[in-house]
């Protein structure tokens, strides 16, 4: 029997059944919550939540050293997407002060197979990963914003991720220590 | 692989978030109806290129080889069936529960980590013509026993 | 290419239907219909030839003007593609193809998470892309 699925791609079965996932997720948070607003919210929380889980495995991973600025840490998360959703941002879009830059993304693996309803169009459907974002670097004492600029669910060419560095965290003092 | 850890973290974030939102901590409703959803549609596409099924044991077959390696990354430990319609699929080492450690308190958890799944099987199961309660029991972490009824009705 | 596109639900309803000739419509609705029937007799367990494990029906049945297809996911989900009998230039082989990437928009289609299965298709990606498929430009 086991001759019939072996034909599947493993690494595109592991991709898809992380996306219908995901999808499910969102459609039952549409339903619990009345106002669209809240969704967003709470998938930001949950991404939030998974940064600061996968940031560990990246640093064990790839043993990363400490960044010193923006620019190591863009590289970083453009590494993290490679290993974690198989997809390769590009980083642009720099602020002059180099505190600001911009992750484009020609696909975005969760939203492969979704067609967003009209009455939708302020559903951030991939809040994830900005979430993710944020978590992963707060861990790293690191404080940023992430949002959304550009979203090929909404029809644009590219769906851009924008990250803007506010600012560094002071070491946590593990309890009872002086 | 990368990939499941990303899985793995999603698993457990919907997990918290499905009970968290519950009036009753112990409703495994919801968590059973993700799981549900994205069985059904992930069955339309694993099945693509497969022949046509020509009974309700080649189909169970597939489920509980082809798709249980497919997603949980390991080959199940036993599969019976008293062919009146009951399946039981063992796994020494189920991915859900393999990152929790052994002890009775852990124990009472358990119910949430195999709810994702049980629905995940009945909606693959839905899909493909057959209508299905399936429960899991789990004696001894890692270990976990699913049991699949087909009601024939 | 082909004059009509259609697929049916597990019920026997139609979740989607199209058609490049508008005034021919009914009579084609009507081909598809007829389909249906033939497709369960294909379908009875035991009763086929060997090869019957494929997905792909093959031919149901011709009338004078045209060509009835069939197609049968393991979901039960039906497809039935019409083409014009006059066109003897097209192939057995390219009618396969035809399903082949209509069962992929179907798979899509129902991966979307906005959809709900059993519920009429009426996405813009998945229309727009059948219609290419009726029209040849693949």
């Amino acid at each position: 029997m086991s001759r019939q699925a072996s034909r599947l791609d493993a690494k595109k079965v592991n991709s898809e059944f992380l996306t219908l996932t995901y999808g499910a997720l969102v459609t039952q948070m549409l339903r619990d919550f009345e106002n669209v607003d809240d969704v967003n919210k709470q998938l930001e929380r949950i991404g939030y939540n998974m940064g600061m889980r996968l940031i560990e495995d990246f640093l064990a991973r790839t043993s990363a050293p400490r960044c010193l600025e923006m620019r190591e840490t863009a590289d970083r998360i453009q590494q993290a997407f490679r290993i974690y959703l198989n997809v390769q941002p590009t980083i642009s879009n720099w602020s002059a002060a180099s505190d600001e830059f911009s992750l484009l993304f020609d696909t975005n693996p969760l939203t492969e197979f979704v067609e967003l309803p009209s009455d939708l169009s302020n559903l951030r459907y991939s809040a994830i990963l900005s979430g993710c974002i944020r978590g992963a670097l707060e861990m790293v004492q690191l404080e940023v914003q992430s949002w959304f600029v550009q979203d090929q669910l909404k029809g644009d060419n590219v769906t851009e991720l924008r990250v803007k560095f506010v600012r560094r965290l002071e070491e946590a003092i593990p309890a009872g220590e002086d | 692989m990368s990939e499941e850890i990303v899985f793995d973290c999603l698993h457990a974030e919907i997990v918290n978030y499905c009970l968290n939102n519950s009036k009753d901590q112990n409703d495994l409703g919801t968590l059973e109806y993700i799981g549900f959803t994205t069985g059904y549609r992930l069955i339309e596409r694993l099945t693509r290129d497969v022949g046509r099924f020509k009974d309700e044991l080649e189909t169970m077959k597939f489920i509980c080889t082809d798709f249980w390696t497919l997603i949980y990354k390991k080959q199940v430990d036993n599969l019976r069936t008293n062919n009146y319609g009951m399946y039981v699929v063992q796994d020494k080492a189920f991915r859900f529960l393999t990152r929790i450690s052994p002890g009775s308190k852990q124990l009472e958890q358990a119910p949430k980590f195999v709810a994702f799944t049980c629905g995940l099987v009945r909606g693959a199961l839905s899909n493909l013509g057959i209508n299905s309660t399936v429960t899991a029991e789990v004696q001894t972490i890692p270990a976990c026993r699913f049991h699949i009824e087909v009601n024939r009705g | 290419m082909a004059f009509c596109i259609a697929v049916i639900g597990k019920d026997n309803a139609p979740l989607y239907l199209a058609t490049s000739d508008v005034e021919r419509e009914l009579d084609l609705q009507y081909h598809v219909h007829a389909a249906l029937d033939v497709v369960e007799e294909k379908c009875v367990i035991g009763k086929g030839a060997p090869e019957s494990k494929e997905l792909y029906l093959g031919q149901l049945f011709s009338t004078e003007n045209h060509k009835i297809y069939g197609f049968v996911t393991n979901s039960k989900i039906k497809f039935i593609v019409v083409i014009d009998s006059s066109n003897i230039a097209l192939r057995e082989n390219e009618v396969r193809a035809i399903f082949r990437n209509l069962h992929m928009l179907y798979t899509d289609a129902v991966c979307n998470p906005f959809y709900i299965p059993g519920e009429q298709l009426t996405f813009k990606k998945f229309d727009r892309a059948v219609q290419k498929l009726m029209s040849g430009n693949v």
